[in-house]
């Protein structure tokens, strides 16, 4: 049997991760979520649709729940009421295994960092290619090469974590959320702590697929510098529950 | 009266809910192995190796010792005890049967326990307080796989590997404590070999399975179930290695309940 190649690797997981979901669907909608600790109007219900190509921004306070809108996205908490759809799959419903080979179609990048702390940059970009995916060996090198060359990594990709410092930490942390070339990319408060160029030029780099073309991004954060509103879609406002928009 | 049957229910319910959950962690953990991947097979043998590097290589020095003096405090006074009652050649059943059959064993596990069972604890309670599992859940990897299966792995082997250390060590030592009384090297020997059988070896292999499973599972499990915060890292740790050492403790009673049979 005569070995297959990257692409056909991918195309076999990435098939298996397509089992679930429409392919005519939106790449992640929220529908009449309920965002606040008491269900109790049936108007203050956060609805939003995130289309194909485009980078969607959820803005809003501590206390407006737009922090948990991540979590819903990902299938790693549940609303009070109403669903996230990715894809077109009610994610919070598939069961635990089918649910993490699913999760291999979104880019996530969680609140601070989430990078684990006992392996360098470079160990934590290559994290998800290497169990999340079926490439071999020297395509994972190959891959994380590369996305440590794009993030510019190179000069600190051996450092742990903690010996980084944050926008080191925060670009490894947006390369592994990219390291499997996801459709949809989801951030929780991606800029934090950052410049307006180095969120500028992260965005620019999180938003473009392998293949030059645009990829579906949802962010989500407490405040939002205008030159990165400047490449932001779409931006919505998180107010009494429900979505409100605002010019990007 | 009621309230008595009550609490002791409850109590009861709960540790039953402990095993039930202990047992579904166990299985998920050794079904985990089928979903590795082609490259996460090297990164999980790296880990592997570093495991055993850690539980099993650095532990050799204190398990040596612990074994040299075992062995020959119980070889010495026994031989002692022993020669008065012209009853020497019982000393190969003392080796075979108390040192290296069951004090071994246990005392190799409670070694690899406080040192790794500790570590591994307190490392996967960080994990899950530092939101590494859930990072590692967002990206498709299933967290028995990344965490539980090598460390799984690495516990067994090692804690195999430290038990025959650990009875080679405790058969030379004990020559050194039975020839104080002035016993000769061969007859030792003959002894000792005339007692030793197959079941033996197999009671030891199996012991090292069980025991290793226990020394990762049980830290394991009560690392990843930390949910408050860091305060409950330590409370974690007491958890992890007092059931695991109650749980090598009941499986060596069982062991000799399987032996006998």
């Amino acid at each position: 049997m005569s070995p297959r190649t990257s692409q056909e690797i991918r195309a076999a997981w990435m098939a298996q991760a397509l089992k679930w979901g429409r392919p005519d669907a939106a790449p992640l909608a929220f529908i009449a979520i309920d965002l606040r600790d008491r269900p109790d109007h049936p108007d203050h219900r956060f609805d939003l649709t995130v289309a194909p190509g485009t980078t969607v921004v959820a803005i809003g306070d501590e206390d407006s729940g737009v922090g948990d809108l991540g979590g819903f996205a990902l299938g790693l908490r549940q609303p009070v009421s109403g669903r996230a759809e990715v894809f077109g799959a009610r994610i919070g419903q598939l069961p635990y295994y089918d649910l993490l080979l699913f999760r291999r179609r979104i880019g996530y990048h969680p609140v601070g960092d989430g990078l684990l702390q006992n392996l360098s940059l470079r160990d934590n970009v290559a994290l998800p290619l290497r169990f999340a995916s079926d490439h071999r060996q020297a395509e994972v090198d190959d891959r994380v090469n590369q996305l440590v060359d794009d993030f510019r990594l190179r000069a600190v990709a051996t450092l742990r974590p903690a010996a980084a410092n944050e926008e080191d930490r925060r670009r490894a942390a947006m390369a592994r959320a990219l390291a499997l070339d996801p459709d949809l990319v989801v951030l929780e408060a991606p800029f934090d702590g950052l410049t307006g160029r180095a969120a500028q030029d992260l965005l620019d780099k999180v938003s473009r697929r392998d293949d030059g073309s645009r990829r579906a991004v949802f962010a989500t954060v407490q405040d939002l510098v205008p030159s990165v509103r400047r490449m932001v879609d779409r931006v919505v406002k998180v107010a009494d529950g429900s979505a409100v928009e605002e010019k990007p | 009266m009621t309230a008595v049957v009550a609490a002791i229910g409850r109590s009861g319910a709960r540790r039953l809910s402990v095993l039930g959950g202990l047992a579904r962690f166990a299985l998920g953990a050794f079904r985990a192995a089928a979903r590795l991947t082609r490259a996460g097979r090297w990164v999980t043998l790296r880990v592997l190796i570093n495991q055993i590097r850690f539980t099993a290589l650095q532990a050799i020095g204190l398990v040596t010792f612990l074994a040299a003096i075992l062995s020959f405090l119980v070889i010495s006074q026994t031989v002692r005890q022993l020669g008065r009652l012209g009853a020497t050649d019982l000393i190969g059943t003392v080796i075979v049967v108390a040192v290296i059959r069951e004090l071994g064993p246990l005392l190799t596990a409670l070694i690899v326990v406080s040192r790794s069972g500790t570590a591994i604890a307190a490392e996967m309670a960080t994990n899950r307080v530092m939101g590494e599992v859930t990072a590692l859940e967002a990206m498709g990897i299933d967290p028995y796989i990344y965490l539980v299966l090598p460390r799984m792995l690495g516990a067994i082997v090692s804690v195999a590997a430290l038990m025959i250390v650990f009875d080679g060590v405790a058969l030379a030592s004990g020559y050194f404590g039975a020839a104080l009384s002035g016993m000769h090297f061969q007859r030792y020997t003959n002894i000792v070999l005339t007692t030793l059988s197959a079941k033996d070896v197999w009671l030891t292999v199996a012991k090292g399975v069980v025991f290793g499973s226990a020394v990762a599972l049980f830290p394991s499990y009560h690392g990843l179930a930390v949910k408050a915060g860091p305060t409950e890292i330590p409370q974690a740790v007491t958890r992890g290695v007092v059931a695991t050492i109650v749980a090598i403790f009941i499986s060596s009673a069982l062991f000799v309940v399987v032996a006998a049979g």
